[in-house]
């Protein structure tokens, strides 16, 4: 995986001044990022939160786990690392990294390859272990990280970057080449390649402070999620009874059944003095998340005072409630994603590998009406190039395509239409008999996206007549784009949200070329800079040299991207813009239909809502909720 | 307790006689068509189901004649702006119309084309090869009757949702679908799962029925003479136990319409571009849309039992016709 | 007799390894599948090949799926790390499926039986009132009731009855299981009452029409003319000759019948949102969870053939005849 190099600037600088500039331009379409009812938040009471399943990729375990809402979970709760993010709204710089464990930035030496950090004292892990957080703890991450058993799923994030990080190791070994921990206070990474977002990257969940003396009893995928021992403000109920004397005696703590639910309560060991407030306010005493199959009555509870927060999108008859009903009028908060949903298109398949037809998409298009069956306006902005503008702001000011004005224009589709090869007789119709015939259009069968495709499929009806649709479930759609010779001309399976806020961390996987893993393996499922040797390899050779054959090279920003990611900070940005621009007019791998909100709906026993912007979800850490209760007292 | 009655004895009226009180010879057919024209609720149902066939069979034309929306036309004028129907029955739309503006009464009557396809078709597969195979096991016996009987019991052992689900997920979830490209999933799908699911249940009567009516004399009288195994099945056999399948096949077609629309709902049948009652039925539930309009789950659900309800009641009246000692 | 129960038991065992194999090859063999397919949904959202292989290695999928398949059905009859019979883990919870499928067979169980006593306790006794008065007023109304019933599917009756019920009149509380143990009587009924009856309409219907079908065969017969004729009075004619005669058969199908909604009562319980195997066996099969598939699959169909088993031997024990085939 390789990384390409940065100049100058200490990489905290202008991370900085990043977040200065997204806070200028970063804009929420609707709801603020917080709301309060006024006065300082309440302290006490407990988060009760219902939902239909975890859904964990790993078992909880913070090596692997890749899911959204389990990064909430450990950035504002359970875990302590190197860095964090202050759990606000993206507006308060909620997708800046800040210090955690460290005591300020790092030491950068002057070719940025080396980073030393100073670490807190007293911070402390939860029961059953008491005992002082050090350096240790985090080299010990970073061994798991390594160990192929344990599938770091964003392990690549730091293998190939840090010195002797492999991720392939055969068994948990602390000892790493590139990093140091002189003493309990002090770590040291040596990178292979200077790294500009090297800060984001010690922000992430999986190399936070995990004690050795536990994990070391689970060294497969998974298996330690159950056994989770806090150094953070909260832990699981029940921790003090883990019996750590040996492996044989630990039993999963009582407070995390993954079929029942999670109780967070305070952890006492947690000093306020070795954080910050404007971090981690800590004001419940705890959290409930319950696992309630039954999607309607967890709304329904919610709309009876039963629980506090029910995230996802309500059923319609409780939306429409929200909607029209005044009583409801701030219980759904719809705050920025950092997401972007879209269609994606086949470079190497026809009809798609014409750059006309391409545009001729993004102009017919109905965006407005996808929207509306997906829910509405409240569901995000209309999106007019790739990354959401709170990733990169200058995104707002990307928009090829103005004719198209939101609901799609037939009549400056078929004019673009008309400058393709596929266009034969030039009416502005796709008609040459042969690639307009059949093509295939894959979308999801689950709610709304049946409706949702109807709508895309009727917009793009009069210069593709000849779109099939077919549904298939999520994950299906998802691993059936990824098999390069399957060549799935355009689909509206895929959404894409940002690990980390970085225009780099969000372009890198689904435009490099590096996010062609292999044959089967990708997240660029449009194959934009897709190599010869690979597509020979994968057995679609012969569309490769037909793409070459009418078109010239394909369109590729592994170059670009190399050139952006090694700009001063200030430049950096507007480079990206330049790349994203690039690639919806002259790449055109996606129409990007919507900026997606994320939806959390929120009984007024909430009395202070914060949103996290890094994990978008409700921050529980530093909302409020006026319920008073116990976490060991509820239901 | 007062004297309950048992059944009298029926008298069969239909006993024909000719102008001089002789009786007349009437062919099994003939009576079994007498009997069933008495039978006014089969009657009645048999017309039920005639118009339904003839509504699935027109649809699209009745569609471009007088309602001038095709199942897929949507129109997002006529739903609220976060994606709720909002117009209800009405001169527009005479069932209202779906979560995107489409019309509910034309999707509703392509959904029964699609029913009826399924239903008839799958019905039609598992008959030919349930006949097939259970001829052949009665007929032959020995080790190809062990092994037909031994599959049966087998395919009767399995779970047939679970199995039919998770052949169609299974299925369904390649593009290219199943058998080289010729199941894929859709119509071709749920027929084939039907058809599989289905043969079991004829090939046992069919056996059953084959086992006793070869030793008869018509047979053995064949055999000396000299036919072969599969003349003698289908000329002398088949003909005699048409009854029979006619009525499994009255029992079927209303199971197996249920089951299509189970499976649809359950979104692993119909996909959802193509009408069918089971997905409509769903696209209601989902997220208790019906709670608030309350036409997208009436006019689906209400055909489904009225088409399932008449052809109970054509397969009651035919069998009662076919046999009037068997329980009327 | 002893050997006629041995042969049907090695028969049993037969009809579990098929059914494995069967299972096996939908989830293998069709081109849906595959082991690739399914390691990668298990491997996040960028699935490197090495992540996907290490996927492969901890799900036990990289080994030859004929391996596979025997060291699975192995471990089924001779019990594995987790306990006996090996019904292995569950790779979406990580946990042992055994624990999981023991608790969900007794929430099924409980919906099956409850929903069985419901529809003895209607069907039966409409069947054979009617069949008592053929063509009275009651019969004709119990039929029209029967053929309805047997035309409704389950979700179209969940539906209205959810409905009516709990939406509009609040008369029942709603959806969901709440165990006996530890809710109490009141609330683990009350949300068991609509799927109770829901489920047990179609087949009331059917053995009302059942019932109601053998009584007026069997009323018909010689024996019991033979009865009357003695003299009994026409109760104990009925009671003694014409009910056991007519329900015997229908002892046997109910016993297909318990076991067949054991294995099927899946839309019920995703309407109801019961916790049962029903559930699980969506739920798996849509995360693609092999284990979990496998086994709900191998104990749907252990319950359907021990079931036909059982009433196989009944039978046998009833009519010697059948033995010696």
């Amino acid at each position: 995986m390789g990384f390409v190099k940065r100049r100058t600037i200490v990489a905290l600088a202008s991370v900085v001044v990043l977040a200065l500039v997204a806070a200028a331009c970063g804009g929420s379409s609707t709801s603020g990022a917080s709301s309060s009812s006024g006065g300082a938040p309440i302290k006490g009471g407990t988060i009760r939160e219902e939902l239909q399943e975890f859904g964990w990729t790993s078992g909880f375990d913070p090596t692997g786990e890749y899911l959204g809402t389990a990064w909430s979970l450990y950035d504002q709760m359970i875990m302590r690392g190197l860095m964090t993010y202050n759990h606000r709204g993206g507006d308060e710089g909620g997708n800046i990294p800040v210090p955690d464990i460290a005591t300020g930035p790092p030491t950068v030496s002057a070719d940025e390859l080396t980073y030393e950090f100073e670490l807190k004292t007293g911070v402390m892990f939860g029961p059953p272990v008491y005992r002082e957080v050090t350096s240790a703890d985090i080299l010990y991450s970073f061994a798991r990280i390594n160990t192929a058993s344990l599938s770091a799923l964003y392990g690549n994030y730091y293998c190939g970057t840090i010195t002797g990080m492999t991720c392939d190791k055969d068994k948990v070994d602390t000892n790493i080449e590139g990093i140091e921990t002189p003493d309990a206070t002090h770590i040291t990474f040596h990178l292979d390649q200077p790294t500009g977002d090297f800060l984001y990257r010690l922000a992430m969940p999986a190399t936070k402070a995990i004690p050795e003396e536990v994990a070391k009893c689970f060294t497969k995928a998974g298996d330690y999620g159950p056994y989770l021992i806090s150094s953070s403000a909260y832990m699981f109920m029940g921790s003090e009874d883990l019996d750590i004397t040996s492996c044989d005696t630990m039993e999963p703590i009582s407070g995390y059944d993954v079929q029942k639910g999670m109780t967070l309560v305070r952890n006492p060991n947690y000093d306020p003095a070795t954080d910050s407030t404007e971090i981690r306010e800590a004001n419940i005493d705890g959290l409930q998340q319950a696992i309630n199959t039954n999607y309607d009555d967890i709304f329904q509870r919610l709309l009876d005072g039963q629980i506090d927060v029910a995230a996802g999108t309500p059923p319609k008859g409780v939306l429409l409630k929200f909607e029209t009903d005044p009583q409801y009028a701030n219980w759904l908060h719809a705050d920025p994603g950092d997401r972007t949903w879209y269609i994606t298109m086949n470079l190497f398949a026809a009809p798609f590998d014409d750059v006309h037809v391409r545009r001729a998409v993004n102009l017919a298009f109905n965006k407005e009406g996808v929207r509306k069956a997906y829910g509405g306006e409240k569901r995000g902005d209309i999106a007019t190039s790739v990354e959401p503008p709170t990733v990169l702001p200058q995104s707002v000011d990307i928009n090829p395509y103005p004719a198209n004005t939101g609901e799609g224009n037939n009549d400056a589709a078929m004019e673009e239409m008309k400058q393709s090869r596929y266009d034969l007789n030039k009416d502005g119709i796709c008609n040459d008999g042969g690639a307009c015939d059949n093509i295939l259009f894959l979308g999801r069968n689950i709610d709304p996206w049946p409706e949702m495709d109807q709508v895309a499929m009727a917009s793009l009806g009069t210069i593709l007549p000849g779109l099939t649709l077919r549904e298939v479930d999520t994950t299906t759609g998802y691993t059936t784009l990824q098999q390069m010779k399957k060549l799935v001309p355009i689909s509206s399976v895929p959404g894409w949200g940002k690990d980390y806020a970085s225009p780099f961390g969000f372009d890198y996987y689904i435009f490099h070329s590096d996010g062609i893993y292999s044959c089967t393996g990708s997240s660029n499922y449009s194959l934009v800079g897709l190599g010869k040797d690979l597509a020979d390899s994968c057995g679609i050779g012969a569309e490769y040299d037909a793409y070459v054959q009418n078109n010239g090279d394909v369109p590729s920003i592994d170059a670009k991207m190399a050139e952006c990611v090694a700009k001063p900070a200030d430049e950096v940005n507007p480079c990206f813009a330049e790349l994203d621009t690039y690639l919806m007019e002259t790449a055109v791998p996606w129409v990007p239909w919507v900026w997606a909100n994320n939806w959390t709906s929120v009984n007024p026993t909430v009395s202070t809502y914060v949103f996290d912007q890094f994990g978008n979800t409700i921050s529980y850490i530093n909302s409020a909720v006026n319920n008073g209760l116990a976490p060991e007292n509820v239901a | 307790m007062s004297q309950v009655q048992a059944a009298p004895p029926e008298v069969d009226t239909l006993v024909p006689v000719d102008a001089i009180g002789r009786v007349e010879g009437r062919s099994p057919w003939q009576l079994f068509w007498m009997r069933f024209k008495r039978d006014h609720v089969a009657l009645g149902a048999g017309v039920v189901v005639g118009i339904l066939v003839f509504f699935a069979l027109v649809a699209p034309l009745l569609v471009t004649l007088f309602v001038h929306r095709g199942p897929n036309a949507l129109d997002q004028n006529l739903t609220s702006d976060i994606g709720i129907p909002i117009l209800g029955p009405s001169k527009t739309a005479w069932f209202g119309v779906d979560g995107i503006g489409r019309d509910v009464f034309v999707r509703t009557m392509y959904g029964a084309r699609t029913s009826l396809l399924v239903s008839f078709i799958g019905t039609g597969l598992s008959l030919v090869i349930g006949i097939a195979l259970g001829l052949l096991a009665g007929f032959r016996g020995g080790k190809v009757d062990t092994f037909i009987s031994r599959t049966i019991d087998i395919v009767l052992s399995l779970p047939l949702l679970l199995m039919a689900i998770g052949l169609s997920v299974a299925c369904g979830a390649s593009i290219d679908g199943c058998a080289g490209g010729l199941i894929k999933s859709g119509v071709p799908l749920v027929i084939f799962i039907i058809a599989l699911f289905g043969w079991p249940y004829v090939a046992r009567i069919v056996r059953g029925q084959t086992l006793s009516l070869r030793e008869r004399e018509f047979v053995e009288a064949a055999r000396a003479t000299g036919f072969g195994t599969w003349y003698i099945m289908l000329r002398e056999i088949f003909p005699n136990m048409l009854a029979s399948i006619i009525v499994v096949a009255t029992l079927l077609i209303p199971q197996n319409i249920l089951f299509e629309a189970a499976l649809s709902y359950l979104s692993v049948g119909i996909p959802p571009d193509t009408p069918s009652w089971g997905g409509m039925i769903n696209d209601a539930t989902e997220g208790s849309l019906y709670f608030v309009a309350w036409w997208m789950l009436v006019f689906p659900a209400g055909f489904l039992v009225i088409t399932t309800l008449s052809f109970n009641l054509l397969g009651d009246g035919l069998r009662d016709a076919l046999d009037p000692r068997a329980g009327r | 007799m002893l050997r006629y129960i041995i042969r049907r038991l090695i028969w049993l065992v037969f009809v579990l390894v098929v059914i494995t194999a069967i299972t096996y090859s939908i989830f293998f063999l069709l081109p849906g599948g595959g082991t690739d397919t399914i390691a990668q949904r298990f491997a996040g959202r960028a699935p490197r090949p090495e992540l996907v292989q290490e996927v492969k290695i901890q799900m036990g999928l990289d080994k030859p799926i004929y391996m596979q398949f025997f060291s699975f059905t192995k471990n089924l009859f001779f019990g594995d790390q987790y306990g006996w019979p090996g019904f292995g883990k569950s790779f979406t919870l990580r946990l042992p499926m055994k624990p999981i499928l023991l608790e969900r067979t007794l929430v099924t169980l409980q919906l099956a039986l409850g929903a069985a006593v419901m529809w003895l306790c209607i069907g039966i006794p409409i069947g054979v009132l009617s069949a008592l008065r053929p063509r009275s007023l009651f019969d004709r109304f119990a039929m029209i009731f029967a053929l309805v019933g047997i035309s409704i599917p389950v979700f179209v009756l969940g539906a209205i009855g959810l409905y009516a019920l709990v939406y509009k009149t609040h008369l029942l509380p709603g959806t969901g299981y709440y165990s006996i143990f530890e809710y109490g009587f009141q609330p683990w009924f009350s949300h068991f009452l609509l799927p109770w009856f829901v489920l047990s309409l179609l087949y009331a219907a059917f053995y009302a029409r059942l019932s109601r079908a053998n009584l007026l065969e069997v009323m018909g017969e010689d024996y019991m003319r033979t009865a009357r004729s003695k003299g009994l009075t026409e109760r104990r004619v009925i009671v003694h000759h014409g009910l056991r005669a007519s329900m015997t058969p229908l002892v046997t199908v109910f016993g297909l019948d318990l076991a067949g909604l054991m294995a099927g009562a899946i839309i019920t319980e995703r309407i109801f949102n019961i916790p049962g195997i029903g559930d699980l066996a969506i739920k798996s099969i849509g995360s693609q969870d092999v284990y979990a598939i496998l086994d709900v699959t191998l104990v749907a169909a252990f319950i359907i053939t021990f079931a036909n088993l059982v009433v196989d031997i009944v039978y046998a024990f009833l009519d010697p005849r059948v033995r010696y085939e």
